[in-house]
């Protein structure tokens, strides 16, 4: 007797340590529980709240969300995928971040399985989707925007307004920066940031879509003017940023910025809330930078690209089940709550943020959107292209290269694994 | 009977040690030979994954600068500490008074974590926030204010005294168990033979830690070219972008990290242990060469 309690205890906890949760019924009998992994343990509770609806309505199913932390997330998750004991739904990363689990045949397609996914853009979609075969491996579920933050009580301190022209924008920040005010709080040293603030000041000198679209094709290739140009941007602007941009990491400008010694700040919708976690104060408003000089648009262009899906994994035992989960997270009662409990923009059509300065990047995401090109486009083959920029920008704001020399390592790291679909 | 016994006894150390250090160290050289999909082995690459580290742009010239900040980080660290630590190991052996103390001291920081170190000075040197550049203005200095981190000329240099800060502690102890284990007649003699202080301690005492000096430039030698967790708190790493202000602290362990866990490549596996083969090696052989030149020095001595 005793032996066998033992080993039925060894095996009870064999299993817990396998993370198995996903076959064990209940002795209600037929109600099946779904493991769902996420990289967000802060949003813990907030999941909680949000399956606890979904658990009402479809009664025999259990929702387990286990987050694991964001920085070890792919890498346990690779694992939990090949063996006993994975989700059976999980949060996926996007575009180039996806395709390793797509390729090693981890994830379940989705066309025609999720009806749902008509509730999404076309241009959603194309976050989660199998560069090779084209098919769509998770519901999308939230989409970042990056923009220029600016301090309203700063700016009415020193009677400005959010500029409209390239010419005002520097003016402004001359003025900002004669009163000992810094005028944009931008970090050098997390360098991810740095691609997003070129593309934030650069892209309408670039062209946005249009070059994408060229750029893709192989009609340009990074070394052309209009990008080399944009890069340079960047460069131009440098006396209005920190001059110990280089030491300054994100929570510290976010300080800067979020303490009124910084007047504006190229940020993603993310940044937001830890921000006002900084100041529950803050008077904020958001723009995006007017056309720069030479631009080939003549309007300003927001920056936007998917975060994350939601996926399947080919595995699960639960594939009914998990396929209800993935219905219900592309409907517009699912969206809400990633707009108003997450904080997040959600990208089900017609859902709408209840914070107002999130629904106004919303609207002009969906009016004049511009991809993050290096995350969206160039993270396929490494180098990626957003490392390749990130260092080069680094060095031309440290003088050590100038924007021509950037844009042909950029093309020379990309090259190596890229080909243009011809033309 | 007696082989049977020793058996016994070692078996049970060296299971630990094959399941633990051998397994690992043979499983990441196989790995190295072989491509990877994410956690699927493809194919055989043979010497493919070492020649993607020469020839794949830009890595091979993040390896080039890593290996020479490595390098510059080791003899950094190497002359702050037998220079310092043998000063203060000097002085604490001619005190009555305090020795203990001191000693405990000095070694406190040795007892924190790297990753702990780097977080701490992190916030000391922090450009905008922090105390170090808020005492230098207030004592004048304002005009020498920097981000010290943040600035490709400093960067490294700050890196080599917070290391050599934190592990100073270890060559005092090593170098004070040596000076006092120096028997007291050999000083006498000189003396009486008419040395001075100083052509005492040149010609008896520095003799005599050999030894000392020598474990312990091996053992900064195998910290630095393996030391990860000091810079990348201090300095973060993302993506495989180099670590520090243009690159400026970038080490070889970094790279291995970047490419193994960050970078996001599908052969991640296949490079990663490609790097951490050829460091291994490389760590290995000079480890070995080194010790067998103090050896040999110390042989000429007795």
């Amino acid at each position: 007797m005793r032996t066998r309690r033992l080993l039925a205890m060894v095996a009870a906890s064999a299993l817990a340590v396998a993370g198995i949760s996903a076959c064990t019924s209940s002795s209600g009998g037929s109600k099946v529980t779904l493991s769902v992994w996420s990289w967000r343990p802060e949003d813990a509770a907030t999941y909680k709240q949000m399956f606890a609806s979904f658990e009402k309505s479809h009664k025999n199913i259990n929702v387990e969300f286990k987050p694991y932390k964001a920085t070890d997330y792919n890498t346990i998750l690779s694992t939990g995928l090949t063996q006993a004991g994975g989700p059976d739904v999980m949060q996926l990363r996007s575009y180039g971040g996806l395709q390793p689990l797509i390729k090693a045949g981890r994830l379940a397609a989705l066309d025609g399985k999720v009806s749902g996914l008509s509730n999404f853009d076309p241009s959603a979609l194309e976050g989660a989707k199998g560069k090779q075969d084209g098919k769509v491996y998770g519901v999308p579920l939230e989409m970042s925007t990056f923009q220029i933050y600016y301090n309203k009580d700063v700016f009415s301190k020193y009677g400005l307004q959010a500029p409209t022209t390239w010419d005002q924008m520097i003016t402004d920040a001359k003025k900002l920066k004669d009163n000992g005010v810094t005028p944009f709080a931008t970090s050098g040293k997390d360098t991810w940031l740095l691609p997003l603030y070129d593309d934030a000041f650069g892209a309408t000198r670039y062209g946005g879509p249009e070059f994408e679209k060229k750029v893709l094709s192989g009609q340009v290739d990074f070394t052309d003017p209009a990008y080399t140009a944009a890069l340079d941007v960047l460069g131009q602007l440098k006396p209005y940023f920190p001059k110990d941009m280089m030491g300054l990491g994100e929570t510290d400008v976010q300080t800067l910025f979020a303490t009124g010694k910084a007047a504006m700040i190229p940020e993603g919708s993310f940044a937001l809330a830890p921000m006002k976690a900084i100041n529950p104060n803050l008077n904020l408003g958001a723009f995006n930078a007017p056309p720069a000089p030479g631009a080939t648009v003549d309007h300003p262009l927001e920056v936007g690209w998917v975060d994350a899906s939601f996926g399947m994994n080919v595995k699960s035992k639960h594939q009914k089940e998990a396929l209800e989960l993935l219905n219900w997270m592309a409907t517009s009662e699912f969206g809400q709550m990633v707009a108003d409990d997450l904080k997040q923009v959600s990208l089900v059509k017609g859902v709408q943020s209840s914070d107002e300065l999130l629904k106004q990047m919303v609207t002009d995401y969906r009016a004049n959107p511009t991809p993050y090109m290096m995350l969206v486009d160039f993270r396929y083959g490494t180098p990626l292209g957003s490392d390749l920029a990130a260092t080069g920008l680094q060095n031309m704001l440290l003088g050590k290269q100038n924007a021509q020399a950037v844009s042909s390592d950029i093309q020379k790291g990309i090259s190596q694994w890229f080909k243009p679909t011809g033309g | 009977m007696r082989w049977r016994t020793a058996i016994a006894f070692v078996l049970p150390a060296f299971a630990l040690y094959s399941v633990f250090i051998v397994y690992p160290l043979v499983s990441a050289l196989a790995d190295s030979f072989w491509s990877w999909e994410g956690t699927a082995r493809t194919g055989f690459a043979g010497l493919d994954n070492f020649r993607s580290l020469f020839t794949q742009f830009p890595l091979n010239h993040q390896l080039r600068a890593a290996f020479w900040h490595t390098v510059l980080f080791f003899v950094g660290t190497m002359i702050v500490q037998n220079t310092f630590g043998l000063l203060i190991a000097v002085l604490l052996h001619e005190r009555k008074f305090g020795k203990r103390f001191l000693q405990a001291a000095y070694a406190l920081p040795y007892l924190i974590g790297a990753l702990v170190v780097g977080y701490l000075w992190n916030l000391l040197l922090s450009p905008e926030f922090g105390p170090v550049n808020k005492a230098m203005s207030d004592v004048g200095l304002g005009s020498l204010t920097r981000a010290w981190l943040g600035d490709p000329s400093t960067a490294l240099p700050v890196v080599i005294l917070i290391n050599a800060w934190h592990y100073i502690g270890f060559p005092i102890l090593l170098f004070g168990a040596a000076l006092a284990g120096q028997p007291q007649e050999f000083g006498d003699a000189s003396r009486v033979d008419g040395a001075n202080a100083w052509q005492r301690f040149r010609l008896i005492t520095l003799p005599l830690l050999l030894p000392a000096i020598g474990l312990v430039s091996i053992l900064t030698f195998i910290s630095c070219f393996n030391a990860f967790e000091l810079v990348y708190a201090l300095s973060g790493s993302q993506g495989n972008q180099p670590t520090g202000p243009g690159g400026a602290t970038d080490l070889l362990g970094l790279i291995f990290y970047r490419v193994a866990f960050q970078e996001g490549g599908e052969n991640a596996i296949g490079q990663s242990s490609a790097i951490a083969v050829l460091m291994f090696l490389l760590i290995f052989g000079v480890a070995v060469l080194a010790n067998w030149y103090f050896r040999r020095r110390e042989a000429l001595l007795t």
